[in-house]
């Protein structure tokens, strides 16, 4: 660790660091463009000269470049170094057009803080600028190519870092030109790092154009609540409508990256459908009232029928702190334990998932170090975007990257694919040893140096994730396989943990379907979209005496329910969640509750109404809702250190801050749970798989309105030769018949896909959404639609 | 309609693209071949080109718009490269090119209306012992006057009715 | 005038190419055959090293040294690259030789592939050099059909693959790196160095890249020895012979093999038969645009590597371009930098931006319309432009600004004090 000078300050910067990084930690102001700690140095822009005055290489020089060296004496002061700076900044503003006034990257242009930085200030060159035509790159980005400095940090984004395919550079010299072959939308599913990433207003958010100056923007750090990987964001706005969403820096998990799901999928926070007011049976009533009429009919259930009558249903989209109180309030009514996830095998898989002693976890940022990354039932494209981000950083420093999974999967990065079925995939792991494919990926996990496990709960589900436990402790003998379980939602991790003192085998449908159960609070979860048997369990919920839900999106049986409490979404309370790792990240409030101006003044001025609360600022967070049912007035502090009292495992949990690296939990101690039996299926006849598609599945982005250009058109896939054998050919309108229905669709051929299996992508608003991933395969039928006729 | 490029070509392209270890090496030679047929590159030659390649197009456009010498919009029959670097031009460099802008009537950049002819300034032929020179399409004509140029111009309208 | 012993030029008849039958009447091959029968790799080295070649691209680097960098015992593939992009104003030397004796180039690449114990080649030839593309397509086949080129050569057990790859325009293409990158059909922005070619070149393998000139030289060295090689300059400490490509105001514009060493003065009067239209010496371009101006001051200095490095100057690729005392040095100057300028690959910021910068000046001061501040700023873009850039591109550009402010400052505030050309 090389330990030099900067300006008479010295500091110690990692091994490899350059002198740049080590002016970065000091503190010291070196203008930059090309360098980015996540894309490296290229040595482009030549905007950070500084002058090595002792060290091997003397003289000005671009501090990216220069290997910080033990003993080096840097200085940023001298004349000649200054205005080298100032002249570079000159020569990057001759083109570029004075609309800082009107731009949207205005008051958060690094461009604008480099140049003053580098001590420009007048430019004296009076020609004409090179102009460009901008390009349509569909919705989510917009283009304003004049303003390009050409430090080319998009390419190397968008292209290398993300391994997008349709973005580069084009032409030369002072023409160089950033963008697509053709117009048209941006095909990557991380194309919105392009907005963070360059340092000026070529890219910009468009579903965030022209509605606030980012000085206006109410900004907090918070956690990405799309997938289990509880990326940071930094979501901001304004008038109480989220606006837009950036990545925010965590190195251990997402670096400075975050899929598009993410960045463009927060608008079903300001969704003109989410319920705002309380209601009893459909009708709106004062929030006080409801909460204690649901307490009065608690009670007098509980005094009448036992706690026994009573449940509970937490989710992994409630925060920690929520589904934990839950916890208490079943405590407090003698009820069961409350279930975490609606859907029983995500919730065992995430209760196995916790289990896994939490040294043998690995994070992203070790995902993207290791050699050897084996991939078992998981397509991070869907269940967890920038897992394959990471497994593409880790292909590019030399990892291979194999995979077993019936889809047919997708990567940014080349990667081996083998495609097996749910089934045989479970029987392998189960019995490894007989399986000649995971015999020798075991051989190669062995001498590998640091390999990583990523086993998918939704495919595995619990049973599979604890196969998978046993098989990475038999390949590591010297050194440690850690294991990656990729889970359903941003706290299924921590719902698991809440989920392992209960009792496994208790059936909630089950329950609900004898009549055992009279009353069920839900806690900001669907469970008639979320179980894995929708219409069954619709049909059951239907037989409660009361069914009491919490909940901030307008859901089905938000609007079945007998007593409905509308809550704060995430971007409107503080709170924790658990990610798939075990890592605790906090969350902290951007907004308060409220309907956006843009709605209550119809667009225009806002509205005059003298009242003394904003409309549609009722919601309370979950807690508070939970909180007041049990007379506990602790605020997030106390009840964090109650937290703690109780589950030693969270020990750090009172430490954490929004916008910091969260901290991961202790081991627990829990020994794993005994497996139940799965039933799994015979190979042979057709079955049809239920699959996460990429957009929408997910109960955030199918509400966000922003995302409904990325929905895939409802279809059924299936391998070729499979297909042949039965006489169909591509895109042919068939019938298929499930348990769960009949759906005219038309055929896809994937020539990647597993045999033997249909597979179906479960998309919302359509017939598909009747599936729910996370389930084994389903016996199913399929027809001609002229034959069926 | 013309074609891109032969059939022919084509195979012989993607047959080397299988044996290659590298077949990205093959792009200019690709573009040449397709501009040498069709005349210039249009948006299908780059698609093309990239299919061969087995590259997403902007890989090859990527290379393509970087070169002067591959056409990526529509020239004329006789593509005039003018060298305007300092041999011909300190020896009447700049006299051919208004001499040949007059007598064709177009400026540089443009294509005359019969198609049959553009005018391009470029960097040095490599010809500056033969100043001024031109370069039509890949014919070099050095030691230039204007009474030569207007022969040149004539020939070259002959050859193309012929 | 007959008195230079002729290498590289012994088999030119203008309008003609020798192939390989006049190849071999001349002795052409018989190195090869004596070096693969009598010399070890190594001595090969050795012998170019002690001959006293330096690189004819253009910086002038001693070839042995170079050489003996190279990893010659890494596993194959490894690289040797001939540059021919030779797009450098002033400069058509290269081309010269190809269009009249290609097979020098490919009995000098199998030797230095000999030599560096090199598997596989490539010549990378500019687009305007369609002519010369044909010959080397003809002399490689012809070569091959011989046995100087492919398996097993002449049953030395030594094999070289030799391809040829035409460009399609761009100066920076001849920038070794950049070059690399256009053989691979990547965009040819130059590579940060480290890692060099030699150690990581070409499809990321060890890679030497030599100009077409040094290369051809090598069969020379072979058959007459670095005694011999180096007592053909006229200077001491000069080596060789050296092809000089007379342009501008001469009224003899043509390529001549002649000593290194020889005096500005000879080239003009006696090859160059005196400066055009009789008028006067100006200056003159020594080795290419990116060379700094010499005037009637440095007549008598031998053309040279350092000698020319002691005036401030360099000698380049040796493409002398005289200026008659009628041309406006501002528009000699702004002509290279309009140049350079448009061949900038667009990388960095001094190069894309801060050229046309300078051209804008430049332009402003020529038209008569700069301000002494409009100098001012011309001194600062060349003091922060030079050894800045990424590559050596716009540290070439820098050269006739150099020039330009050194020998011709009056010249340009005669520009601003007049507002208008003198000349
Ligand atoms: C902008 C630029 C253009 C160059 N063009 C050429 C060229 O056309 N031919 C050439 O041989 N070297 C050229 N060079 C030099 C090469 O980079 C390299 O040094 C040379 O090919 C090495 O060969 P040598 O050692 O035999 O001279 C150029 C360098 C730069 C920076
Ligand atoms: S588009 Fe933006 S990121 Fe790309 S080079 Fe231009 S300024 Fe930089
Ligand atoms: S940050 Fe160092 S050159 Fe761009």
């Amino acid at each position: 660790m090389p330990t030099l000078t900067i300006d008479n300050q010295t500091v110690i910067v990692a091994e490899g660091g350059s002198v740049l990084d080590a002016a970065i930690a000091l503190g010291i102001v070196v203008p930059h463009y090309c360098y980015h700690p996540a894309l490296g140095a290229v040595g482009a822009c030549r905007q950070c000269a500084v002058t090595i005055l002792e060290g091997s290489q003397k003289g000005l020089k671009m501090a990216c470049l220069i290997p910080a060296e033990d003993d080096m004496q840097v200085s940023t002061c001298e004349e000649e170094a200054v205005a080298f700076r100032a002249q570079v900044g000159e020569w990057l503003m001759t083109n570029h057009p004075h609309d800082c006034p009107v731009c949207d990257e205005g008051g958060e242009c690094q461009l604008q803080e480099m140049t003053i930085g580098a001590g420009h200030g007048i430019r004296r060159y009076r020609g004409n600028k090179r102009t460009y035509l901008n390009q349509d790159l569909g919705p989510f980005v917009a283009q304003e190519m004049n303003r390009c400095i050409q430090c080319y940090r998009c390419v190397r984004t968008y292209k290398d870092y993300c391994g997008g395919e349709d973005f580069g550079v084009m032409g030369s010299q002072q023409r160089v030109f950033f963008g697509r072959f053709k117009d048209g939308p941006l095909e990557s599913d991380f194309s919105g790092n392009l907005i963070d990433f360059c340092p000026t207003g070529v890219f910009t958010d468009r579903t965030n154009r022209f509605r606030t100056r980012s000085w206006d923007l109410q900004q907090a750090p918070s956690i990405c609540p799309h997938c289990s990987l509880g990326c940071s964001i930094l979501p901001g706005g304004r008038y109480q409508e989220l606006q837009r969403v950036r990545a925010g820096g965590n190195r251990l998990t997402n670096d400075s990256f975050i899929c598009d799901r993410a960045r463009f999928g927060s608008d079903w926070n300001n969704h003109p459908k989410r319920p705002r007011e309380a209601r009893i049976s459909g009708e709106k009533v004062e929030f006080p009232y409801a909460l204690e009429l649901l307490e009065e009919r608690l009670e007098k259930l509980v005094e009448e029928y036992g706690g026994e009558t009573l449940r509970l249903l937490g989710s992994p989209r409630a925060s920690f702190e929520a589904n934990l109180l839950l916890k208490k309030l079943a405590e407090k009514y003698g009820a069961p334990a409350p279930y975490y996830d609606a859907h029983p095998r995500r919730a065992f898989a995430a209760r196995m998932a916790a289990s896994i002693p939490s040294g043998q976890l690995a994070s992203l940022k070790q995902l993207r170090e290791s050699d050897l990354i084996l991939l078992v039932g998981v397509d991070p494209l869907a269940e967890a975007p920038v897992l394959a981000l990471a497994l593409r950083q880790a292909a590019r420093a030399g990892a291979r990257i194999v995979a077993l999974d019936p889809r047919p999967l997708e990567l940014p990065c080349d990667f081996e694919h083998h495609p097996l079925t749910q089934e045989s995939l479970l029987r392998g792991l189960s019995a490894p040893e007989e399986n000649e494919l995971l015999e020798s990926l075991r051989q190669q996990l062995e001498t590998s140096q640091r390999p990583v496990l990523v086993g998918g709960g939704e495919l595995l589900g619990g049973e599979g994730l604890r196969l998978l436990l046993h098989f990475s402790e038999s390949c590591c003998g010297s050194h440690d396989c850690l294991i990656f379980p990729v889970l359903h939602g941003p706290n299924s991790f921590g719902g698991g943990i809440l989920g392992a003192t209960g009792d496994s085998n208790r059936n909630l449908i089950e329950d609900l379907e004898n009549g055992n159960v009279r009353a069920l609070i839900c806690v900001e979860t669907d469970p008639a979209i979320e179980h894995s048997e929708p219409g069954r369990m619709q049909l059951a919920l239907s037989r409660l005496e009361l069914l009491a839900v919490f909940d901030h999106l307008p859901t089905n049986t938000v609007a079945t329910a007998d007593i409905f409490l509308p809550t704060r979404t995430i971007y409107e309370c503080a709170g924790t969640f658990i990610n798939n790792e075990g890592r605790m990240q906090a969350f902290d409030p951007v907004l308060e509750p409220g309907i956006p101006i843009v709605v209550t003044g119809s667009g225009g001025h806002p509205p005059r109404q003298f009242e003394t609360t904003p409309p549609g600022s009722a919601p309370r967070s979950a807690v508070h809702l939970l909180q007041w049912l049990l007379k506990d007035r602790n605020d997030l502090f106390g009840l964090r250190r109650q937290i703690i009292k109780e589950l030693p495992c969270l020990r750090d949990l009172d430490r954490l801050a929004a916008g910091d690296n969260g901290r991961r939990i202790a081991d627990c101690g829990d020994t794993l749970e005994e497996s139940r039996t799965e039933i799994w299926a015979q190979e042979g006849e057709l079955q049809v798989l239920p699959i996460t598609a990429r957009y929408g599945s997910d109960l955030y982005s199918r509400w966000s309105q922003s995302l409904t250009s990325r929905f895939e058109e409802p279809s059924v896939w299936i391998h070729p030769v499979e297909a042949a054998e039965r006489g169909f050919v591509n895109g042919q309108k068939v019938v298929l018949r499930t348990v769960v229905g009949h759906f005219h669709l038309p055929l896809v051929f994937k020539a990647k896909m597993a045999r033997g299996r249909l597979i179906v992508p479960c998309l919302p608003g359509t017939p598909l959404e009747v599936f729910t991933p996370g389930g084994l395969s389903l016996p199913c039928k399929i027809y001609s639609e002229v034959d069926n006729a | 309609m013309k074609k891109l490029l032969l059939k022919k070509e084509i195979d012989a392209f993607r047959k080397k693209a299988q044996k290659l270890e590298h077949p990205r090496e093959m792009v200019i030679d690709l573009l040449r071949a397709i501009q040498d047929h069709f005349g210039w590159v249009p948006d299908a030659g780059v698609e093309l080109a990239a299919d061969i390649l087995g590259v997403p197009p902007i890989e090859v456009e990527e290379v393509a718009t970087f070169y002067d010498k591959i056409y990526r919009q529509k020239v004329g029959r006789y593509p005039i490269h003018i060298c305007d670097s300092i041999c011909c031009w300190i020896r009447g460099g700049e006299e051919i090119a208004a001499h040949l802008q007059q007598q064709l009537g177009i400026k540089l950049g443009q294509t005359t209306s019969d198609g049959l002819f553009t005018l391009l300034p470029t960097c040095c032929l490599g010809g500056c012992g033969r100043a001024p020179s031109i370069m039509v399409g890949k014919r070099f004509y050095g030691h230039l006057t204007c009474d030569g140029l207007d022969q040149i111009i004539a020939q070259l309208r002959e050859e193309a009715v012929g | 005038m007959s008195s230079t012993p002729q290498l590289l030029f012994k088999n030119r008849i203008p309008g003609k190419t020798a192939f390989l039958k006049e190849y071999c009447k001349t002795g052409g091959y018989s190195a090869l055959v004596k070096a693969l029968k009598t010399m070890s790799p190594a001595e090969i080295v050795q012998l170019v090293k002690s001959s006293g070649l330096r690189g004819r691209g253009g910086a002038g680097f001693s070839t042995g040294l170079k050489w003996s960098f190279f990893p010659s015992d890494k596993p194959a593939p490894k690289y040797l690259v001939c540059n021919c992009d030779e797009m450098e104003p002033g400069t058509y030397k290269d081309g010269e030789l190809l269009a009249a004796d290609p097979h020098q180039l490919v009995e000098g690449m199998v030797l230095s592939a000999y030599a560096l114990n090199v598997d596989e080649g490539y010549i990378f030839i500019r687009y305007a050099y369609e002519g010369q593309f044909k010959n080397l397509q003809k002399a490689v086949a012809e070569a091959k059909k011989a046995g100087y080129l492919g398996k097993n050569i002449l049953g030395s057990g030594f094999d070289f693959e030799l391809h040829l790859h035409g460009s399609a325009g761009r100066y920076i293409l001849g920038e070794e790196t950049a070059l690399l990158n256009g053989l691979e059909g990547k965009r040819p922005n130059p590579r940060i160095k480290p890692p060099f070619p030699a150690e990581r070149g070409l499809f990321g393998r060890p890679t030497t890249v030599n100009n077409v000139e040094t290369l051809a030289n090598i069969p020379h060295i072979i058959n007459g020895g670095s005694e011999w090689f180096k007592g053909l300059a006229r200077n001491p400490e000069g080596a060789g012979t050296k092809l000089f490509g007379l342009s501008g105001h001469l009224n003899v514009t043509e390529c001549f093999e002649l000593p290194v060493g020889i005096p500005l003065s000879e080239i003009v009067e006696v090859y160059g038969g005196g400066v055009w239209k009789s008028r006067k010496f100006k200056a003159c371009l020594p080795g290419g645009a990116s060379t700094p101006y010499l005037t009637a001051e440095h007549m008598d200095i031998p053309l040279d590597f350092d000698t020319l490095a002691a005036v401030g100057s360099r000698f380049g690729t040796a493409g002398v371009t005289v200026f008659d005392d009628k041309t406006c040095m501002v528009a000699v100057t702004l002509n290279l930098l309009q140049f350079f300028a448009r061949e900038s690959c667009g990388w960095c910021t001094p190069c894309r931006d801060g050229l046309p910068l300078v051209c804008w000046l430049l332009e402003k001061i020529e038209k008569g319309q700069g301000t002494m501040g409009d100098l001012e700023m011309l001194k600062e873009q060349y003091r922060h432009i030079g050894g800045r850039s990424f590559c050596a591109l716009a540290e070439g550009a820098m050269g006739p600004l150099d020039g330009l402010m050194r020998l011709f400052e009056q010249e340009v505030i005669d520009h601003i004090e007049k507002g208008h050309c003198p000349f």
